[in-house]
């Protein structure tokens, strides 16, 4: 059975039919506004170890969510399965539970109209993940793990994970959109982990975007296996990191979770209006060097943070969240934007049906900047160079972030020299973006990734060029 | 018999038909109803229906999932098809031995509560809101976000082996973030309780404690790089210890030598006053079961004892990769069982062994250091290192606890961390699937920004 078939095979009345006719039942049930997320999707998760297949999974999911509003209170009904009924009855639930958030709210607004928007955004894929066997998928999966495997004879242990995504999502609301979104995205990563004298040590390469199968078969795609593997070895002979305040320059994917975890969380326009952001009122003020301009777009193609209509069915949008280091906007949703009295631009995402939509970021980078990176490391007396991220978080309410690298590297005198593990790096995001004194013309927006936020993920990059921070925490164990 | 059985019975069938003949199979009929302030205001009141039949197949030890959202035949079907064909795309595994034998499982107390499954989405919001008048008394407090979610789930687990198991459960969980803002000054206090039944007392008590939090960020100061003793708040040792010890005693990754605890079975790790359990039949821990996610029955069992590294967790395929008997530790996730993963190994509910000092006692005693109450961070399970942010802690001084500490980080090897436990806490409570005290770790790098 090919996606065709599949999204066929309870469709009935079509997507788009059962969609618009939930949305009149919520309003004819006492809602004010409706707005639904309805979704048919087949996803492939394959994952080896040490050459042998771990799991190989198949996602059959259909569902839909859909939203009442009524004066301030929102009701949100989940359901899995497509059929009319179901649907309609998880419509009044919506609404019933919009009453009961209505009578004990506090807060009153309303939803401002949004322009209606009935479009079908296909993204771009060559070849659909369901047409591709799954025992070439496995093929691909297992040549990945021979590939980490054959690089050094100190690899002890092997991971490999394709993960693939096939959907059909409709959005409607009751201001007449009706956005229609063909989705395919493709990942795949290796996991090797070396060891030497009693030490083990972990390196971790990705490639992913949205598309089809075309994705992990690229040339860069060729390379995850071995690239995960000199990462471990290189760690082999690295050092503990020391703890403490140092001058640091981070490379394009450490400069990217900066840009997302010291500022972008804190301009989601959600996390201001709960009271929960340290920027709340510092719109139009400074809080970064001039160097700094930082963007979130959306509108990028062939990114993993792609999308062209959000998930409430509004526009996507670049936003500019710092202009030369001036605070100059924040992401909104349809409740923010009306709220703060602002045009919706589109930041409203749900990582499923089954998740209500809240404000996400998307592609986040700092733009580059026209100083070239050897500059910026030459002129560090004593500091560390900061390659490849982890993770990272914030809570916008304390202000404080952290964010965890791969590998750093002592810079002396502009001498980049020994190598150190596991160090995390800490800001305050208030004060760090003001510690920038150079940013590089060297721009790449780096890795596939996810970010959590209220228990939902939503598929991001970020990136920028190689900047330079001072006075940036360093925590380690030496 | 309920509508899962019944399904589960009919899969089996279905399964069959497309040719498998080692499986398991899961069906769910999981309902969650949340409530969520912000600001002080009711925001959301959410319901969701989520049926789902999760299948695995085994072809010469070979492993395919595919899972349906839905009880739909048509979807069930094809879920069976795919799961049978992946099982047999992929090579043989020699090291799979099978999965558990045909039993009964006793059906544990504490696992169900009727009150949980019956609360309507008003009272959801009533209690909310109490919550949220507790957490708003100071005049400092300027917003108070929270959310109270209630889940039931009704699973069915048949096996090839003629395995045929049912139980149902509930968990109740709240949130609450209170801010709080003095002049310039802006902190807030996050905190949270989760049980598998009603816990009335658990809204005024997470209220207060978030409030009380919030504001005693709100005075600040900076310490220098040392080496201090690091008093460990049950939140902060409960958020690393899942990982450090529920991680680090996973089979696959012992086996797989991906953990800094491999091959160290039997040796001492950890200072004399530090032991831990796992135990799945704690009454109304949100991690208890009667039976594990392929269905071998749960049971008690030492991991750290006085400091001696007891036992891993298995599931059925390292169990049988080393010739031994499961330890009931495949988990299909989370307090209500999710159809949507293949099962992996996972604790249930850790249990650190409480000691005998109190909260004060231990601060006393400490003199000089710092009070980690909140941590996010992983160890790094293959070096076996820890360093962190300590996003809320406090300063000791003269063994009194002192200002919140503005930035700072914390690092220490896990097996230096587990052997400076010098002093543990007689006061336990649940975080992170954690049941644990404070602990006091005698030193550690603290990094500082002063």
């Amino acid at each position: 059975m090919n996606f065709e078939q599949f999204i066929r095979l309870h469709e009935g009345n079509g997507l788009e039919d059962v969609a618009e006719a939930a949305i009149d039942h919520a309003l004819r049930s006492g809602a004010e506004f409706a707005d639904l997320r309805m979704e048919s999707f087949l996803g492939t998760v394959i994952v080896v170890m040490d050459g042998r297949t771990k799991t190989i999974t198949t996602r059959v999911e259909r569902g839909c969510g859909i939203r009442a509003f009524i004066d301030g209170g929102w009701g949100f009904a989940v359901c899995n399965g497509l059929d009319i009924a179901i649907v309609r009855e998880t419509a009044e639930k919506a609404a019933k539970l919009a009453r009961v958030s209505k009578e004990k709210a506090k807060v009153r607004f309303k939803i401002d109209e949004a322009p209606s928007n009935r479009k079908k955004d296909v993204y771009p894929c060559l070849v659909p993940p369901s047409s591709v066997p799954i025992s070439d998928k496995l093929d691909l999966a297992m040549g990945h793990d021979k590939s980490i495997g054959s690089a050094d004879e100190r690899v002890v242990s092997r991971n490999t994970r394709y993960e693939d995504f096939e959907g059909k999502r409709v959005v409607a609301n009751s201001f007449g959109s009706l956005v229609v979104t063909d989705e395919w995205w493709t990942l795949a990563s290796c996991s090797a982990w070396a060891r030497a004298d009693g030490i083990v040590q972990r390196g971790h390469e990705s490639v992913g975007n949205v598309g089809g199968y075309e994705v992990v078969q690229s040339e860069q795609a060729a390379e995850i296996g071995v690239k995960a593997a000199s990462q471990a070895i290189r760690l082999l002979d690295s050092k503990p990191a020391p703890a403490g305040k140092f001058t640091c320059v981070l490379d394009n994917r450490m400069t990217g979770l900066l840009a997302h975890e010291a500022l972008g969380h804190a301009c989601e326009a959600d996390a201001v209006l709960a009271g929960a952001s340290v920027l709340e009122g510092l719109q139009g003020e400074r809080v970064a060097t001039e160097e700094v301009t930082l963007i979130d777009d959306p509108t990028i193609a062939n990114t993993f943070g792609y999308f062209a209509y959000d998930w409430e069915g509004v526009k996507s949008a670049r936003h500019t969240l710092i202009d030369k280091g001036v605070l100059s906007g924040l992401m909104h949703n349809l409740e923010t934007s009306s709220r703060m009295g602002v045009d919706a631009d589109g930041a409203g995402r749900a990582e499923t049906y089954s998740s209500p939509p809240i404000v996400r970021m998307s592609n986040t980078f700092i733009a580059p900047g026209d100083i070239k990176k050897e500059e910026l490391i030459k002129e560090v007396r004593d500091g560390m160079l900061i390659v490849g991220a982890q993770y990272g978080y914030v809570e916008p309410a304390k202000g404080q972030f952290m964010f965890k690298c791969d590998e750093a590297y002592r810079i002396v005198r502009g001498e980049i020299g020994q190598r150190y593990r596991d160090a995390i790096l800490s800001g305050l995001v208030l004060e760090t973006l003001h510690e920038v004194t150079g940013v590089a013309d060297d721009f790449v927006l780096t890795d596939p990734g996810y970010c959590g936020k209220s228990g939902q993920d939503a598929r991001t990059t970020d990136g920028g060029p190689h900047i330079r921070v001072e006075n940036l925490l360093v925590g380690g164990l030496a | 018999m309920s509508t899962v059985s019944e399904l589960a019975d009919r899969t089996v069938d279905t399964v069959e038909r497309f040719g498998g003949r080692t499986f398991d199979i899961l069906v769910t009929q999981n309902r969650a109803a949340t409530a969520e302030v912000e600001k002080g205001s009711m925001k959301q009141a959410a319901s969701a229906i989520d049926p789902g039949v999760a299948i695995r197949v085994f072809d010469r030890g070979s492993p395919g999932f595919a899972y349906c959202s839905g009880h739909a035949d048509a979807d069930v079907k094809k879920a069976a098809e795919m799961a049978v064909s992946q099982a047999r795309a992929g090579a043989s595994d020699p090291d799979f031995k099978g999965l558990p034998v045909a039993g009964k499982a006793t059906l544990r107390p504490g696992l169900h509560d009727k009150s949980v499954a019956s609360l309507q989405p008003d009272e959801a919001a009533d209690m909310l809101l109490t919550l949220v008048d507790v957490a708003e008394d100071d005049r400092r407090i300027s917003s108070v976000n929270a959310g109270l979610m209630v889940a039931v789930g009704e699973v069915a687990l048949r096996n090839s082996n003629g395995l045929s198991l049912s139980q149902e459960t509930t968990s109740f969980d709240v949130f609450s973030e209170a801010v709080a803002r003095d002049g310039d000054a802006m902190f807030s206090g996050l905190e949270f309780a989760s049980s598998r039944r009603l816990d009335m007392s658990s809204i005024e008590t997470v209220g207060r404690s978030a409030r009380e939090h919030a504001v005693r960020g709100l005075v600040r100061k900076k310490i220098e790089t040392g080496d201090l003793p690091v008093i460990m708040d049950p939140l902060a040792s409960g958020y690393v210890l899942a990982q450090a010890v529920g991680g680090g005693v996973n089979a696959e990754s012992v086996q797989r030598k991906r953990s800094y605890l491999s091959g160290k079975l039997g040796e001492r790790i950890g200072a004399e006053g530090f032991s831990v359990t796992d135990d799945p039949t704690v009454e109304w821990a949100v991690g208890s079961t009667s039976f594990d996610g392929e269905g071998t029955p749960s049971l008690k069992k030492s991991v750290i004892e006085s400091g001696v590294l007891r036992s891993y967790l298995h599931d059925s395929y390292t169990a049988g990769k080393d010739s031994i008997e499961s330890t009931g530790n495949s988990s299909r996730g989370g307090a209500v069982w999710s159809y949507r993963s293949p099962p992996s190994i996972s604790f249930s509910n850790l249990v650190v062994a409480k000691g005998d000092a109190t909260t004060e006692e231990m601060i006393r005693d400490t003199g000089r250091g710092v009070y980690l109450r909140l941590t996010f961070d992983n160890p790094n399970l293959a070096t076996g290192e820890f360093s962190g942010l300590m996003m809320e802690s406090c300063v000791v001084e003269h063994g009194e606890l002192g200002a919140t500490i503005r930035q700072a980080t914390v690092g220490i090897g896990l097996l230096d961390m587990f052997s400076r436990i010098d002093m543990v806490g007689r006061e336990s409570r649940s975080a992170f699937g954690v049941d644990t005290p404070a602990i006091r770790i005698s030193s550690a790098k603290v990094g500082g920004s002063a």
